[in-house]
Protein backbone atom coordinates (compact mmCIF):
# COMPACT_ATOMS: atom_id res chain seq x y z
CA UNK A 1 0.00 0.00 0.00
CA UNK A 2 1.38 3.10 -1.03
CA UNK A 3 2.50 5.50 1.74
CA UNK A 4 1.70 9.01 1.10
CA UNK A 5 4.47 12.02 2.28
CA UNK A 6 2.62 14.26 4.27
CA UNK A 7 1.46 17.05 2.50
CA UNK A 8 2.67 18.93 5.48
CA UNK A 9 6.16 18.29 5.48
CA UNK A 10 7.62 20.96 3.63
CA UNK A 11 11.07 19.66 3.05
CA UNK A 12 11.50 16.81 0.90
CA UNK A 13 15.08 16.36 0.96
CA UNK A 14 17.24 19.04 2.37
CA UNK A 15 21.45 19.35 2.06
CA UNK A 16 23.31 21.19 4.56
CA UNK A 17 26.64 22.15 4.07
CA UNK A 18 27.15 19.60 1.66
CA UNK A 19 30.47 18.77 -0.30
CA UNK A 20 29.76 16.48 -3.06
CA UNK A 21 32.59 14.28 -4.65
CA UNK A 22 34.13 10.63 -5.00
CA UNK A 23 36.11 8.54 -2.41
CA UNK A 24 36.45 11.18 0.19
CA UNK A 25 37.44 13.90 -2.60
CA UNK A 26 35.29 16.83 -2.76
CA UNK A 27 34.16 18.61 -6.16
CA UNK A 28 32.00 21.13 -5.07
CA UNK A 29 30.73 22.61 -1.80
CA UNK A 30 29.18 23.30 0.58
CA UNK A 31 25.91 23.12 -1.09
CA UNK A 32 22.39 24.49 1.29
CA UNK A 33 19.42 23.25 -0.67
CA UNK A 34 15.62 22.21 0.49
CA UNK A 35 13.83 20.29 -2.37
CA UNK A 36 9.95 20.97 -1.57
CA UNK A 37 6.81 18.87 -2.10
CA UNK A 38 5.37 19.23 -5.45
CA UNK A 39 8.16 20.98 -6.75
CA UNK A 40 9.73 20.31 -10.64
CA UNK A 41 13.45 21.07 -10.14
CA UNK A 42 15.92 20.65 -13.10
CA UNK A 43 19.83 20.39 -12.90
CA UNK A 44 21.27 22.29 -15.84
CA UNK A 45 25.07 21.86 -16.53
CA UNK A 46 27.42 20.90 -18.64
CA UNK A 47 28.63 17.76 -19.30
CA UNK A 48 30.87 16.50 -16.25
CA UNK A 49 29.88 19.45 -14.74
CA UNK A 50 28.95 17.62 -11.31
CA UNK A 51 24.89 17.36 -12.50
CA UNK A 52 24.96 13.63 -11.67
CA UNK A 53 27.27 13.42 -8.81
CA UNK A 54 25.23 15.85 -7.42
CA UNK A 55 21.93 13.53 -8.22
CA UNK A 56 23.28 10.49 -7.15
CA UNK A 57 23.97 12.47 -3.79
CA UNK A 58 20.77 13.73 -3.07
CA UNK A 59 19.57 9.90 -3.68
CA UNK A 60 22.23 8.89 -1.21
CA UNK A 61 23.79 6.39 -3.55
CA UNK A 62 26.86 8.72 -2.92
CA UNK A 63 27.89 9.41 0.31
CA UNK A 64 28.49 12.71 1.05
CA UNK A 65 32.40 14.02 1.72
CA UNK A 66 30.74 16.61 4.50
CA UNK A 67 27.98 17.54 5.72
CA UNK A 68 24.13 16.47 5.64
CA UNK A 69 21.68 14.80 3.14
CA UNK A 70 18.12 14.47 5.15
CA UNK A 71 15.42 12.95 3.62
CA UNK A 72 11.48 13.06 4.86
CA UNK A 73 10.64 9.40 6.62
CA UNK A 74 9.56 6.74 4.32
CA UNK A 75 10.41 8.63 0.64
CA UNK A 76 10.18 6.38 -2.15
CA UNK A 77 11.99 7.69 -5.47
CA UNK A 78 11.00 6.46 -8.77
CA UNK A 79 14.47 6.12 -10.79
CA UNK A 80 14.85 6.69 -14.56
CA UNK A 81 18.66 5.83 -15.41
CA UNK A 82 19.84 6.75 -19.05
CA UNK A 83 18.95 3.58 -20.88
CA UNK A 84 22.59 3.41 -22.22
CA UNK A 85 23.70 1.60 -18.42
CA UNK A 86 21.66 -1.53 -18.98
CA UNK A 87 23.91 -4.22 -20.57
CA UNK A 88 22.13 -5.57 -23.62
CA UNK A 89 23.06 -8.92 -23.15
CA UNK A 90 20.81 -9.27 -20.68
CA UNK A 91 17.51 -11.30 -22.09
CA UNK A 92 14.84 -9.11 -19.76
CA UNK A 93 11.01 -8.14 -21.29
CA UNK A 94 9.22 -5.15 -21.02
CA UNK A 95 7.04 -6.18 -18.41
CA UNK A 96 10.20 -7.99 -16.48
CA UNK A 97 11.81 -3.94 -16.27
CA UNK A 98 8.39 -2.16 -14.95
CA UNK A 99 8.15 -5.04 -12.45
CA UNK A 100 11.50 -4.25 -10.93
CA UNK A 101 10.56 -0.70 -9.92
CA UNK A 102 7.68 -2.33 -7.66
CA UNK A 103 10.28 -4.10 -5.67
CA UNK A 104 10.95 -1.19 -3.65
CA UNK A 105 7.56 -2.26 -2.40
CA UNK A 106 8.51 -5.83 -2.36
CA UNK A 107 10.87 -7.12 0.20
CA UNK A 108 13.73 -9.66 -0.82
CA UNK A 109 12.26 -12.99 -0.20
CA UNK A 110 8.72 -12.11 -1.35
CA UNK A 111 7.33 -12.47 -4.04
CA UNK A 112 4.52 -10.13 -6.26
CA UNK A 113 1.08 -9.77 -5.03
CA UNK A 114 -1.54 -9.07 -7.24
CA UNK A 115 -1.88 -5.92 -6.19
CA UNK A 116 1.23 -5.28 -6.98
CA UNK A 117 1.01 -6.89 -10.56
CA UNK A 118 -2.50 -4.63 -11.13
CA UNK A 119 0.13 -1.61 -10.14
CA UNK A 120 2.56 -3.15 -12.58
CA UNK A 121 -0.39 -2.78 -15.63
CA UNK A 122 -1.61 0.48 -14.36
CA UNK A 123 1.98 1.86 -14.89
CA UNK A 124 2.56 0.53 -18.56
CA UNK A 125 -0.91 1.47 -19.68
CA UNK A 126 0.05 5.45 -17.84
CA UNK A 127 3.01 5.39 -20.62
CA UNK A 128 1.13 3.77 -23.48
CA UNK A 129 3.40 1.14 -23.48
CA UNK A 130 1.38 -2.23 -22.30
CA UNK A 131 1.30 -3.59 -26.02
CA UNK A 132 5.26 -3.68 -25.46
CA UNK A 133 5.20 -5.63 -22.06
CA UNK A 134 6.01 -8.97 -24.19
CA UNK A 135 9.13 -7.79 -26.14
CA UNK A 136 12.91 -7.26 -25.30
CA UNK A 137 14.11 -4.04 -23.70
CA UNK A 138 17.37 -4.62 -25.96
CA UNK A 139 14.92 -4.49 -28.99
CA UNK A 140 12.93 -1.32 -28.03
CA UNK A 141 13.65 2.50 -29.56
CA UNK A 142 15.37 5.01 -27.79
CA UNK A 143 11.74 6.74 -27.39
CA UNK A 144 10.23 3.38 -26.09
CA UNK A 145 12.77 2.64 -23.68
CA UNK A 146 12.38 6.04 -22.07
CA UNK A 147 8.73 4.93 -21.42
CA UNK A 148 9.49 1.77 -20.08
CA UNK A 149 12.12 3.27 -17.32
CA UNK A 150 9.35 5.66 -16.99
CA UNK A 151 6.85 3.12 -16.60
CA UNK A 152 8.74 1.02 -13.98
CA UNK A 153 10.01 4.30 -12.58
CA UNK A 154 6.02 4.96 -11.44
CA UNK A 155 5.51 1.42 -10.76
CA UNK A 156 6.85 1.71 -7.22
CA UNK A 157 4.05 4.65 -6.18
CA UNK A 158 7.31 7.31 -5.38
CA UNK A 159 6.97 10.35 -4.09
CA UNK A 160 9.73 11.70 -6.28
CA UNK A 161 10.23 11.33 -9.44
CA UNK A 162 14.09 11.34 -10.74
CA UNK A 163 14.76 11.61 -14.01
CA UNK A 164 18.42 11.17 -15.54
CA UNK A 165 18.91 12.85 -18.95
CA UNK A 166 15.51 11.44 -20.34
CA UNK A 167 15.67 12.58 -23.54
CA UNK A 168 19.43 11.92 -24.53
CA UNK A 169 18.31 8.90 -26.73
CA UNK A 170 15.61 10.60 -28.06
CA UNK A 171 14.49 12.95 -31.63
CA UNK A 172 12.54 16.09 -30.89
CA UNK A 173 9.38 15.03 -31.48
CA UNK A 174 9.94 11.53 -29.06
CA UNK A 175 11.54 14.24 -26.28
CA UNK A 176 8.15 16.06 -26.56
CA UNK A 177 6.43 13.13 -25.63
CA UNK A 178 8.23 11.72 -22.83
CA UNK A 179 7.96 15.58 -21.06
CA UNK A 180 4.73 15.88 -21.58
CA UNK A 181 4.17 12.52 -20.15
CA UNK A 182 6.50 13.45 -17.34
CA UNK A 183 4.04 16.36 -16.93
CA UNK A 184 0.96 14.26 -17.19
CA UNK A 185 2.06 12.04 -14.05
CA UNK A 186 3.60 14.53 -12.11
CA UNK A 187 0.02 16.82 -12.27
CA UNK A 188 -2.00 13.27 -11.78
CA UNK A 189 0.33 11.45 -9.01
CA UNK A 190 1.39 14.75 -7.28
CA UNK A 191 4.98 13.92 -7.62
CA UNK A 192 8.13 16.38 -6.69
CA UNK A 193 10.10 15.98 -10.15
CA UNK A 194 14.55 16.37 -10.09
CA UNK A 195 15.33 15.97 -13.74
CA UNK A 196 19.46 16.27 -14.93
CA UNK A 197 19.46 17.82 -18.24
CA UNK A 198 22.15 19.54 -20.58
CA UNK A 199 19.40 20.65 -22.91
CA UNK A 200 18.48 23.80 -21.65
CA UNK A 201 15.55 24.30 -23.78
CA UNK A 202 14.05 21.04 -21.77
CA UNK A 203 14.56 22.38 -18.62
CA UNK A 204 13.49 25.91 -19.00
CA UNK A 205 9.89 24.55 -20.76
CA UNK A 206 9.21 22.18 -17.62
CA UNK A 207 10.90 23.13 -14.12
CA UNK A 208 9.67 25.45 -12.02
CA UNK A 209 13.15 25.41 -10.02
CA UNK A 210 16.88 25.34 -11.28
CA UNK A 211 20.28 24.16 -10.09
CA UNK A 212 22.81 25.47 -12.37
CA UNK A 213 25.95 23.48 -11.38
CA UNK A 214 29.35 23.18 -12.41
CA UNK A 215 32.27 21.65 -10.67
CA UNK A 216 35.05 23.06 -12.77
CA UNK A 217 34.49 26.38 -11.84
CA UNK A 218 33.02 25.89 -8.50
CA UNK A 219 29.63 27.32 -9.12
CA UNK A 220 26.81 26.08 -7.47
CA UNK A 221 23.02 28.27 -7.62
CA UNK A 222 19.67 27.03 -7.31
CA UNK A 223 16.56 28.87 -7.03
CA UNK A 224 13.49 30.00 -9.48
CA UNK A 225 14.21 30.40 -13.57
CA UNK A 226 14.45 34.23 -13.22
CA UNK A 227 16.89 34.17 -10.86
CA UNK A 228 19.26 31.29 -12.12
CA UNK A 229 19.15 32.22 -16.14
CA UNK A 230 20.28 35.30 -15.97
CA UNK A 231 21.95 36.98 -19.12
CA UNK A 232 25.27 36.68 -16.91
CA UNK A 233 24.78 32.74 -16.46
CA UNK A 234 23.73 32.46 -19.98
CA UNK A 235 26.39 33.46 -21.69
CA UNK A 236 29.44 32.18 -19.18
CA UNK A 237 27.45 28.69 -19.31
CA UNK A 238 26.11 28.26 -22.78
CA UNK A 239 27.54 30.95 -24.79
CA UNK A 240 24.14 32.55 -25.42
CA UNK A 241 23.46 36.11 -26.31
CA UNK A 242 21.42 38.51 -23.89
CA UNK A 243 17.61 37.35 -24.31
CA UNK A 244 18.69 34.03 -26.37
CA UNK A 245 16.34 32.64 -23.61
CA UNK A 246 12.34 33.06 -22.54
CA UNK A 247 11.30 31.84 -19.55
CA UNK B 1 24.04 -51.70 -31.75
CA UNK B 2 27.04 -53.53 -30.12
CA UNK B 3 28.24 -50.83 -28.67
CA UNK B 4 25.20 -48.99 -27.05
CA UNK B 5 24.20 -52.79 -25.81
CA UNK B 6 27.53 -52.96 -24.26
CA UNK B 7 26.98 -49.50 -22.64
CA UNK B 8 23.60 -50.47 -21.84
CA UNK B 9 24.85 -53.55 -20.48
CA UNK B 10 27.49 -51.86 -18.65
CA UNK B 11 24.94 -49.73 -16.54
CA UNK B 12 26.67 -50.69 -13.16
CA UNK B 13 29.75 -48.83 -13.80
CA UNK B 14 28.23 -45.68 -15.20
CA UNK B 15 24.65 -45.44 -13.06
CA UNK B 16 26.61 -42.98 -10.11
CA UNK B 17 29.27 -41.14 -12.73
CA UNK B 18 26.17 -40.62 -14.87
CA UNK B 19 23.99 -38.91 -11.77
CA UNK B 20 26.58 -37.13 -10.78
CA UNK B 21 27.47 -35.95 -14.09
CA UNK B 22 24.28 -34.89 -15.25
CA UNK B 23 23.18 -32.87 -11.76
CA UNK B 24 26.73 -31.21 -12.17
CA UNK B 25 25.95 -30.41 -15.80
CA UNK B 26 22.29 -29.06 -14.63
CA UNK B 27 23.28 -26.91 -11.78
CA UNK B 28 26.42 -25.32 -13.25
CA UNK B 29 24.23 -24.59 -16.45
CA UNK B 30 21.74 -22.82 -14.22
CA UNK B 31 24.08 -20.56 -12.25
CA UNK B 32 25.96 -20.17 -15.57
CA UNK B 33 23.14 -17.88 -16.66
CA UNK B 34 24.87 -15.69 -13.71
CA UNK B 35 28.22 -15.69 -14.86
CA UNK B 36 27.40 -15.17 -18.28
CA UNK B 37 25.13 -12.30 -17.67
CA UNK B 38 27.39 -10.32 -14.99
CA UNK B 39 30.44 -11.23 -17.14
CA UNK B 40 32.37 -13.01 -14.90
CA UNK B 41 32.99 -15.74 -16.61
CA UNK B 42 36.82 -15.62 -15.40
CA UNK B 43 35.39 -15.53 -11.92
CA UNK B 44 34.33 -18.90 -12.44
CA UNK B 45 37.38 -19.71 -14.05
CA UNK B 46 39.28 -19.14 -11.51
CA UNK B 47 36.89 -20.82 -8.98
CA UNK B 48 37.60 -23.71 -10.77
CA UNK B 49 40.95 -23.75 -10.57
CA UNK B 50 40.96 -22.52 -6.87
CA UNK B 51 38.64 -25.49 -5.89
CA UNK B 52 41.23 -28.11 -7.77
CA UNK B 53 44.08 -26.33 -5.36
CA UNK B 54 41.66 -27.24 -2.83
CA UNK B 55 41.76 -30.87 -3.53
CA UNK B 56 45.30 -30.83 -4.42
CA UNK B 57 46.30 -29.31 -1.36
CA UNK B 58 44.46 -31.54 0.72
CA UNK B 59 46.24 -34.61 -1.03
CA UNK B 60 49.26 -33.22 -0.41
CA UNK B 61 48.54 -32.56 3.29
CA UNK B 62 47.91 -36.49 3.78
CA UNK B 63 51.42 -37.49 3.71
CA UNK B 64 52.06 -35.32 6.80
CA UNK B 65 50.64 -35.47 10.45
CA UNK B 66 47.84 -32.84 11.35
CA UNK B 67 46.73 -33.82 14.49
CA UNK B 68 43.41 -31.99 15.35
CA UNK B 69 43.44 -30.86 12.05
CA UNK B 70 43.36 -33.76 9.99
CA UNK B 71 39.22 -33.78 9.60
CA UNK B 72 39.76 -30.46 8.18
CA UNK B 73 41.91 -31.57 5.36
CA UNK B 74 39.29 -33.17 3.69
CA UNK B 75 39.30 -32.39 -0.51
CA UNK B 76 35.43 -31.66 0.22
CA UNK B 77 35.70 -29.26 3.41
CA UNK B 78 39.41 -27.89 2.09
CA UNK B 79 37.87 -27.13 -1.40
CA UNK B 80 34.56 -25.46 -0.09
CA UNK B 81 35.88 -23.26 2.29
CA UNK B 82 39.01 -21.96 0.05
CA UNK B 83 36.55 -21.50 -3.48
CA UNK B 84 34.01 -20.07 -0.76
CA UNK B 85 36.18 -17.48 0.53
CA UNK B 86 37.48 -16.50 -3.02
CA UNK B 87 34.36 -15.31 -4.19
CA UNK B 88 33.59 -13.52 -0.73
CA UNK B 89 36.91 -11.75 -1.49
CA UNK B 90 35.84 -11.71 -5.25
CA UNK B 91 32.23 -10.28 -4.26
CA UNK B 92 34.22 -7.00 -2.76
CA UNK B 93 34.53 -5.45 -5.99
CA UNK B 94 37.12 -3.11 -4.82
CA UNK B 95 40.07 -1.69 -6.56
CA UNK B 96 43.05 -3.35 -4.93
CA UNK B 97 46.52 -0.86 -5.14
CA UNK B 98 45.66 0.94 -8.11
CA UNK B 99 44.89 -2.67 -10.18
CA UNK B 100 41.38 -3.68 -11.58
CA UNK B 101 39.07 -6.74 -9.78
CA UNK B 102 39.97 -8.48 -13.52
CA UNK B 103 43.91 -8.23 -12.50
CA UNK B 104 43.14 -9.37 -8.88
CA UNK B 105 40.66 -12.57 -10.45
CA UNK B 106 43.51 -13.19 -13.23
CA UNK B 107 45.84 -13.40 -10.24
CA UNK B 108 43.93 -15.95 -8.41
CA UNK B 109 43.31 -18.13 -11.71
CA UNK B 110 47.10 -18.28 -12.14
CA UNK B 111 48.38 -18.86 -8.72
CA UNK B 112 46.13 -21.38 -8.38
CA UNK B 113 46.89 -22.56 -11.42
CA UNK B 114 50.51 -22.88 -11.34
CA UNK B 115 50.05 -24.08 -7.48
CA UNK B 116 48.13 -27.10 -8.62
CA UNK B 117 51.12 -28.33 -11.02
CA UNK B 118 53.71 -27.63 -8.17
CA UNK B 119 51.64 -29.65 -5.44
CA UNK B 120 50.61 -32.62 -8.05
CA UNK B 121 54.44 -33.15 -8.69
CA UNK B 122 54.39 -33.21 -4.97
CA UNK B 123 51.71 -35.75 -3.97
CA UNK B 124 52.21 -38.97 -3.36
CA UNK B 125 53.17 -40.95 -7.12
CA UNK B 126 50.48 -43.73 -7.57
CA UNK B 127 48.11 -41.98 -5.06
CA UNK B 128 46.41 -39.28 -6.96
CA UNK B 129 46.44 -37.97 -10.39
CA UNK B 130 46.86 -34.51 -10.93
CA UNK B 131 45.51 -34.56 -14.54
CA UNK B 132 42.74 -36.01 -13.26
CA UNK B 133 41.85 -33.24 -10.67
CA UNK B 134 42.46 -30.71 -13.64
CA UNK B 135 40.72 -32.35 -16.58
CA UNK B 136 38.56 -34.36 -15.09
CA UNK B 137 37.67 -38.26 -14.84
CA UNK B 138 34.55 -38.81 -14.02
CA UNK B 139 34.84 -42.32 -14.93
CA UNK B 140 34.49 -43.76 -11.35
CA UNK B 141 32.82 -41.75 -8.38
CA UNK B 142 33.45 -41.56 -4.72
CA UNK B 143 29.92 -43.16 -3.64
CA UNK B 144 29.00 -40.66 -1.08
CA UNK B 145 29.14 -37.82 -4.03
CA UNK B 146 25.61 -39.42 -5.94
CA UNK B 147 24.53 -38.35 -2.56
CA UNK B 148 26.34 -34.98 -1.87
CA UNK B 149 26.80 -33.22 -5.13
CA UNK B 150 22.47 -33.80 -5.19
CA UNK B 151 22.12 -32.34 -1.81
CA UNK B 152 24.33 -29.34 -2.50
CA UNK B 153 22.54 -29.07 -5.90
CA UNK B 154 19.20 -28.83 -4.75
CA UNK B 155 20.02 -26.97 -1.38
CA UNK B 156 21.62 -23.80 -4.20
CA UNK B 157 18.62 -24.97 -6.33
CA UNK B 158 16.12 -23.78 -3.17
CA UNK B 159 17.77 -20.51 -2.48
CA UNK B 160 18.20 -19.41 -5.85
CA UNK B 161 13.92 -20.26 -6.64
CA UNK B 162 13.27 -18.11 -3.11
CA UNK B 163 15.43 -15.11 -4.04
CA UNK B 164 15.10 -15.20 -7.80
CA UNK B 165 13.75 -12.01 -8.61
CA UNK B 166 16.33 -10.09 -5.98
CA UNK B 167 18.92 -11.92 -7.68
CA UNK B 168 18.03 -10.71 -10.97
CA UNK B 169 17.38 -7.47 -10.07
CA UNK B 170 20.99 -6.77 -8.28
CA UNK B 171 22.75 -8.47 -11.77
CA UNK B 172 20.52 -6.31 -13.99
CA UNK B 173 20.36 -2.86 -12.16
CA UNK B 174 22.50 -2.79 -9.19
CA UNK B 175 22.37 1.22 -8.51
CA UNK B 176 18.20 1.06 -8.36
CA UNK B 177 18.52 -2.09 -6.47
CA UNK B 178 20.50 0.43 -4.11
CA UNK B 179 18.61 2.88 -4.28
CA UNK B 180 15.38 0.68 -3.25
CA UNK B 181 17.67 -0.47 -0.26
CA UNK B 182 17.98 -3.47 -1.10
CA UNK B 183 20.89 -5.67 0.65
CA UNK B 184 23.11 -5.46 -2.49
CA UNK B 185 26.23 -6.89 -1.28
CA UNK B 186 24.82 -9.92 0.71
CA UNK B 187 23.28 -10.88 -2.55
CA UNK B 188 26.06 -10.35 -4.78
CA UNK B 189 27.86 -12.58 -2.31
CA UNK B 190 25.24 -15.17 -2.06
CA UNK B 191 25.37 -15.51 -5.73
CA UNK B 192 28.67 -15.63 -6.26
CA UNK B 193 28.88 -18.02 -2.79
CA UNK B 194 26.56 -20.61 -3.97
CA UNK B 195 28.44 -20.57 -7.39
CA UNK B 196 31.91 -21.19 -5.35
CA UNK B 197 30.29 -24.31 -3.43
CA UNK B 198 28.80 -26.18 -6.39
CA UNK B 199 32.04 -25.65 -8.00
CA UNK B 200 33.69 -26.80 -5.27
CA UNK B 201 31.71 -30.46 -4.86
CA UNK B 202 31.46 -30.84 -8.88
CA UNK B 203 35.07 -30.11 -9.56
CA UNK B 204 36.23 -32.67 -6.68
CA UNK B 205 33.96 -35.02 -8.91
CA UNK B 206 34.20 -34.26 -12.70
CA UNK B 207 37.41 -31.90 -12.84
CA UNK B 208 38.10 -28.35 -13.20
CA UNK B 209 37.94 -28.47 -16.97
CA UNK B 210 34.02 -29.68 -17.80
CA UNK B 211 32.97 -27.79 -14.57
CA UNK B 212 34.07 -24.03 -15.89
CA UNK B 213 32.68 -25.71 -19.58
CA UNK B 214 29.28 -26.22 -17.81
CA UNK B 215 29.20 -22.78 -16.13
CA UNK B 216 29.74 -20.86 -19.57
CA UNK B 217 28.80 -22.80 -22.48
CA UNK B 218 25.47 -24.05 -21.55
CA UNK B 219 24.11 -20.75 -20.85
CA UNK B 220 25.89 -18.55 -23.91
CA UNK B 221 24.18 -21.63 -26.02
CA UNK B 222 20.76 -20.77 -24.72
CA UNK B 223 21.10 -16.78 -25.48
CA UNK B 224 21.33 -18.40 -29.20
CA UNK B 225 18.14 -20.12 -28.93
CA UNK B 226 16.03 -17.56 -26.91
CA UNK B 227 15.09 -14.03 -25.72
CA UNK B 228 13.42 -14.99 -22.41
CA UNK B 229 15.03 -14.92 -19.35
CA UNK B 230 13.36 -17.66 -17.10
CA UNK B 231 13.02 -19.71 -20.30
CA UNK B 232 17.38 -19.34 -20.93
CA UNK B 233 17.71 -20.80 -17.15
CA UNK B 234 15.43 -23.77 -18.37
CA UNK B 235 17.70 -24.93 -21.22
CA UNK B 236 20.50 -23.84 -19.46
CA UNK B 237 19.91 -26.85 -17.37
CA UNK B 238 19.03 -29.25 -20.11
CA UNK B 239 21.90 -28.35 -21.88
CA UNK B 240 24.21 -28.82 -19.19
CA UNK B 241 22.73 -31.78 -18.55
CA UNK B 242 23.31 -33.83 -21.70
CA UNK B 243 26.20 -32.39 -22.16
CA UNK B 244 27.44 -34.26 -19.35
CA UNK B 245 25.65 -37.57 -20.04
CA UNK B 246 26.13 -37.40 -23.39
CA UNK B 247 29.96 -36.55 -22.71
CA UNK B 248 30.04 -39.57 -20.79
CA UNK B 249 28.99 -41.83 -23.06
CA UNK B 250 31.08 -40.88 -26.07
CA UNK B 251 33.82 -40.89 -23.50
CA UNK B 252 32.66 -44.22 -23.12
CA UNK B 253 32.35 -45.94 -26.04
CA UNK B 254 35.22 -44.03 -27.98
CA UNK B 255 37.83 -44.44 -24.79
CA UNK B 256 38.88 -41.00 -24.95
CA UNK B 257 39.30 -39.11 -21.25
CA UNK B 258 35.55 -38.01 -19.64
CA UNK B 259 36.30 -34.18 -18.74
CA UNK B 260 37.60 -33.39 -22.00
CA UNK B 261 34.69 -35.16 -23.53
CA UNK B 262 32.02 -33.20 -22.01
CA UNK B 263 33.75 -30.11 -22.69
CA UNK B 264 33.57 -30.61 -25.84
CA UNK B 265 29.90 -32.41 -26.15
CA UNK B 266 29.05 -28.92 -24.32
CA UNK B 267 30.89 -26.69 -27.49
CA UNK B 268 29.24 -28.56 -29.68
CA UNK B 269 25.52 -27.77 -28.26
CA UNK B 270 27.39 -24.08 -28.51
CA UNK B 271 28.22 -24.16 -32.31
CA UNK B 272 24.99 -25.42 -33.01
CA UNK B 273 23.12 -22.95 -31.14
CA UNK B 274 25.40 -20.47 -32.49
CA UNK B 275 24.27 -21.87 -36.13
CA UNK B 276 20.59 -22.05 -35.46
CA UNK B 277 20.76 -18.47 -34.41
CA UNK B 278 22.58 -17.62 -37.35
CA UNK B 279 20.00 -19.50 -39.58
CA UNK B 280 17.33 -17.82 -37.79
CA UNK B 281 18.46 -13.80 -38.66
CA UNK B 282 19.13 -15.04 -42.05
CA UNK B 283 15.29 -16.36 -42.72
Amino acid sequence: MKRRIDDRMANLIRLEDVTIGYENKGILGPINLAIENGQFWGILGQNGGGKSTLLKTLLGLLPTVSGNVKSADGIVFGYVPQSEKFDPIFPVSVGEIVSMGRYVRVRPGKKLTVSDMDQITRSLEKTGILHLKDRTFRSLSGGEKQRSLLARAIAGEPDVLVLDEPTASVDVKGEVQIMELVQKIRSDDGLTVLMVSHFLNTVTRYADRIILIDKDSGYFEAGGKSEILTDHNLSKFFGLGTGSVII
Amino acid sequence: MGILSEFINSYFLWRDPMIVGAVSGAVCGFLGVYVVLRRIIFVSAALTQISSFGVALSFYLEGFSMGAMSSFIHPFILSTVLTSLAAVFFAMKRDFSRISQEGVIGFGFLIASGAVIILGDRITKGAHDIANILFGSAVVVDPKDVYIIPAVALAAVVIHIIFFKDFVFVSFDEETARLFKYPVRTLNTAILVTIAVVVAVATRALGALPVFSFLALPPLTSLFLTERLKLVFALSVIIGALSATLGYFFSFVLSIPTGASMAVSASVFFILGLLWREVKVRL
